[in-house]
Formats: structure tokens, sequence, C-alpha cells
């Protein structure tokens, strides 16, 4: 039951649009057994890997900005990303409790 | 995403307009939906699937598709009767939720805007009180005076409207009184039974935030029971 409407990151993708920087929004939209975020969870990322929200606890934020990054570097509107504990980077990125997300990434342009 | 879809979004959230976006993740295209409107192109055929996110309350991916749902929904409105100690903690308690607070209470020395800086406090009776508020199947009413002359009407209000969630403190004691009261002015005993009283789950403590917070989790599990 989270309340979205007092949610702030939409607004500070605005204001960092308004301040000429390259936005990627971050969006939570699947998840399998324990995640620590819920579906709709946001995070933004803009050119330079500053970024603001998040998408889990902490376990996957640097993997996704550093997926975010190459989306403005190639130039591509969309990827959808899924963070697996099995996964063999699993030391670096995968998530501590053992559960699944998918991360959708899309350039806001 | 586009700006101009983003830019949209702000000025419906900050209008509390309830919406969806949704999103296709093939191909990135994104629009506002209105709840009992017809999404456009690819959309369209997921209508029925984009109003059942609405009525779960719920986001997430459609079944068997590439779209995206995630809906922002208006807040579940809570009526406190008695503006005591113990409201002040649920006010703080239910910021962080999807709870909407309007609190009422015909002493003034309570009802003060000093006690609650942020929150629609309405310093009359009941009664006249349930004229100024909107309210539906899916209000909830927590009672707090224990005192019957304040928190017996607004409890027949909310018995009467069938709201989804009542709730009103007091002792063991006071509470049998209260049924008494209840079944005497010809509330049948299911009605009575669906009155959380003594209210709040069972957690031990008894200081007015302890007691605001188990006031709250019995609140937010039974709005997912709804």
């Amino acid at each position: 039951m989270k309340n979205s409407f007092d949610e702030k990151i939409l607004d500070e993708a605005k204001d960092w649009i308004k301040a000429n920087q390259k936005v990627v929004l971050a969006t939570v939209i699947q998840t399998w057994g324990s995640s620590p975020r819920q579906v709709g969870s946001r995070m933004i990322v803009n050119e330079k890997g500053d970024f603001s929200g998040s998408v889990s606890g902490g376990c996957v934020e640097s993997a996704v900005v550093s997926e975010c990054l190459s989306l403005i570097k190639d130039n591509k509107p969309c990827k959808k990303i899924e963070f697996k504990v099995s996964n063999e980077s699993a030391w670096e990125v995968g998530l501590a409790c053992g559960g699944e997300i998918a991360v959708y990434i899309e350039q806001i342009h | 995403m586009k700006i101009k879809t983003l830019e949209e979004i702000l000025k419906k959230k900050s209008s509390k307009t309830e919406f969806a976006i949704l999103t296709n993740l093939e191909n990135g295209d994104s629009e506002i939906y209105l709840p009992g409107t017809s999404p456009k192109g690819e959309f369209s055929k997921y209508v029925d699937q984009i109003e059942n996110f609405f009525k779960s309350k719920k986001n997430g991916v459609i079944e068997n598709s590439e779209i995206f749902v995630e809906t922002y929904i208006k807040p579940i409105k809570v009526i406190i009767v008695g503006a005591v100690h113990i409201a002040q903690y649920l006010v703080d308690f239910a910021k962080s939720l999807n709870f909407e607070i309007s609190i009422i209470d015909p002493r003034g020395y309570f009802a003060s805007k000093q006690r609650f800086p942020d929150i629609k406090v309405i310093n009359k009776w009941p009664k006249e009180a349930f004229e100024e508020i909107k309210t539906n199947s899916s209000t909830a009413l927590i009672a707090l005076t224990h005192d019957p002359k304040i928190d017996d009407p607004a409890l027949q209000y909310a018995l009467k409207n069938k709201f989804y969630y009542i709730g009103a403190l007091g002792s063991k004691k006071t509470h049998e009184n209260r049924c008494q009261r209840l079944s005497e002015a010809g509330f049948t005993n299911d009605e009575i039974n669906s009155i959380h009283g003594p209210i709040g789950i069972k957690l031990g403590g008894k200081s007015a935030p302890e007691i605001a917070l188990s006031i709250i989790a019995q609140l937010v599990s039974e709005t997912y029971k709804k």
C-alpha cells in the first residue's frame, strides 16, 4: 500500500531534465520470492552515474546504474534486466534475500 | 518515456486523480490511462486486466504480455474520533501509508490546529461532522474517546454505512457495555461483532505510540483482506 501520490522520484526526474541532464528511469516491474522493494519502486540515473531512489535494498543498484549508463551511451530507448541470486556475478549483484527481480530501464526523452 | 508523458504524470499526481501508467516493455511506448476510459492502440486489448489492477490495488506485468501497469490509487479515508494523544501517533504512521486521515472531536481543547497541523480536524459532534465528510464502504473508523456520548453515534454511523473497518478503544468491560448499548439500539450481533474491540492487534505495549502501532497494523491487515 504505497502512497504513490506523495512519491517524489518523478518530480526529481523532471528537475534533472530541466537541468539539462540525461535521465534514465528504472522501475521494478516483477518480483519473485522475497525481494526488498515492491513492484513500482523506482530510481533515476543520469549520464554521470548519479542516482536517486532505489530498486532493491542496495543489492543491485550499482549494476542498474551501469546498465543505465550503457543505455545512454548506446542511445537505446529501453531494456529489461533480470536479477537472480544464482547469477554468475552473484557476489556483486545478487540479491542477498534470495529473491529475483526484473527491472525495466527507459530513457526519458 | 516521453517528457510530455512525465509532465502529465506529475500533473495527475499533484491533483490526486486516479490513473495508471501503461508501458509496452517491448518498444518503450507509454501512456496514461484513466479508469473507465478506453486505452489506445496495443493497450486496448488489455482493458479488463488493467481495471483488475485498480481493483486489487496492485502494480505488475499483465500475464502473457509485455505490458506493465502501475496504478495510482486514492488514499483510503480513515476517520478518527477523538483528537487524543494516540491520534497524534496514528497521524505520524499514516503519513507513509496510503491513508488520508480526518479527525472528529467536539471538545475544542483537543481538536486544535496546533496539535494536528496538517490534518482535517472537525470540531463538531459526530452527527454534524459526518455531513462534511464523504464516506462509503471503503472508509475506516477508529473511535478513541471511549466516551459513549462521542464514540457511539460515530460507531452507529459507521455500521449503518458499512465501513470496511471499525475499531473502538476501550477495555473488554468497556467494549461489553458498548456492545450492549448497540444491541439495544437495534444493531444485529453480526454488525456488532464486526467492530474491532478492544481495538488493535496484541503487541503487549501500553504507551500511546505502541497502541497507535497496534491499531495501524490491524488497519493495514484488514485493508488487504478487503
